[in-house]
């Protein structure tokens, strides 16, 4: 009768220990991927250092183009937009007549992803379409040029990073009113987007 | 043979610049009367619709940027500005918001039938003098694809295909004098209704 070692590793109960130990620790790996990303996400949102933001320009600032990612910052007394590797925009803060922030939600993905939901059998594309959306802060100014002429323009910013910046420019000198009715409007907005 | 051909190659091309040429012509005519005006974008009225700042200012961009492709105006001015007070013939373009449907883009990618953001507005041309030369209800929006704010450029659009295919008044009938004096013709009133979405 031949008898054969079982390792220590092997037998049921040291087994089923590692099976627990492993899924201890999976369970804290995730536990800990989520506080990072929790922490990274309210760093995102609550930094406070507005001068210089990415923001995604819609349309109206003048001689920038629309649609263009870039820089929104304020140097000096100026409000200034830089489109990457090309020339910045800038607008004095004291033309600034009015800032409103908002919010709003949009699909993300592009066209890639406009092609690949119609393309999805089944529906899938509508279910991916219930996630895939990002909200986001916009930043709308009217500000006036040397002749008088009014201006509007509207950044897209991230999320939190609009009522940041419109306080900074404020304090610069931009004028600001409406501010109760505008705020209305955002949340008008964002109940209409989360119906 | 080779000649016969060659002729009849060149008398169809020069029948088709011919065409072109009178098109062109044609076109030129059409809008010869309404290129004496120039234009001026008032800021968006939005009266008791609760629109958003972000569309108001959008309307205004697309409209400004939309009838300055017309090609219809002499000069586009904005709001404010103070090189339209030298400017005689100048038409101002009002534009109060009606009716105004959110709508949501996840909510029309999700289902496609509903979701749509719809923007109604009424648009008038006016003379310095408050008389309306032009008066329309206009449609912007989307239903399918797109943000939101793309029912602002469609908006614009529309309001810049109705002036272009109305016929304005020459400036010389309808703005009176520097007297202040209101000329017969200047009464005319035209006044329609589009539906364009």
């Amino acid at each position: 009768m031949s008898h054969t070692d079982i390792p220590w590793y092997r037998t049921p109960k040291s087994s089923l220990l590692t099976r627990r130990l492993a899924l201890a620790a999976a369970i804290l790996l995730i536990w800990y991927a989520a506080l990072a990303m929790a922490q990274n996400a309210s760093q995102s949102t609550s930094s406070t250092t507005p001068s210089s933001i990415r923001a995604t320009h819609l349309l109206g600032f003048e001689g920038a183009p629309s649609n263009a990612s870039g820089t929104l910052s304020i140097q000096g007394d100026s409000l200034q937009f830089q489109k990457n590797g090309t020339p910045a925009v800038q607008v004095k803060i004291a033309s600034v007549q009015d800032i409103f922030v908002g919010e709003q939600s949009r699909q993300v993905g592009g066209t890639a992803m406009t092609l690949g939901k119609a393309a999805a059998p089944f529906g899938g594309g509508r279910v991916v379409s219930l996630f895939a959306h990002k909200n986001y802060d916009t930043l709308s100014l009217e500000y006036v040029d040397a002749n008088g002429a009014l201006h509007g323009s509207i950044f897209e910013l991230d999320k939190g990073q609009a009522e940041a910046f419109r306080n900074e420019l404020a304090a610069k000198g931009a004028h600001v009113s409406n501010s109760d009715q505008q705020a209305k409007q955002s949340n008008a907005e964002v109940r209409n987007e989360n119906k | 043979m080779k000649t016969s051909k060659g002729i009849s190659l060149f008398g169809f091309a020069a029948v088709i610049m011919m065409m072109g040429i009178a098109a062109k012509c044609s076109t030129t005519t059409d809008n010869s009367s309404g290129a004496q005006w120039s234009v001026q974008v008032d800021k968006v009225d939005p009266g008791d619709v609760d629109l958003a700042a972000s569309f108001q200012i959008a309307i205004y961009e697309n409209l400004v940027d939309e009838l300055g492709k017309t090609k219809r105006f002499k000069q586009v001015f904005r709001d404010g500005d103070r090189n339209a007070s030298a400017v005689s013939d100048l038409l101002i373009l009002k534009t109060a918001v009606q009716k105004y449907a959110p709508g949501s883009e996840t909510r029309r990618a999700v289902t496609t039938f509903s979701g749509a953001t719809k923007l109604t507005v009424r648009s008038q041309l006016v003379t310095r003098d408050g008389q309306v030369i032009l008066e329309r209800t206009v449609d912007g929006n989307v239903r399918f694809m797109g943000g939101n704010l793309r029912a602002t450029h469609n908006l614009a659009r529309n309001v810049a295909k109705g002036i272009t295919q109305s016929s304005l008044q020459v400036p010389s009938q309808s703005v009176p004098a520097q007297s202040g004096q209101r000329s017969a013709a200047s009464t005319k009133l035209v006044r329609s209704q589009s539906g364009a979405s």
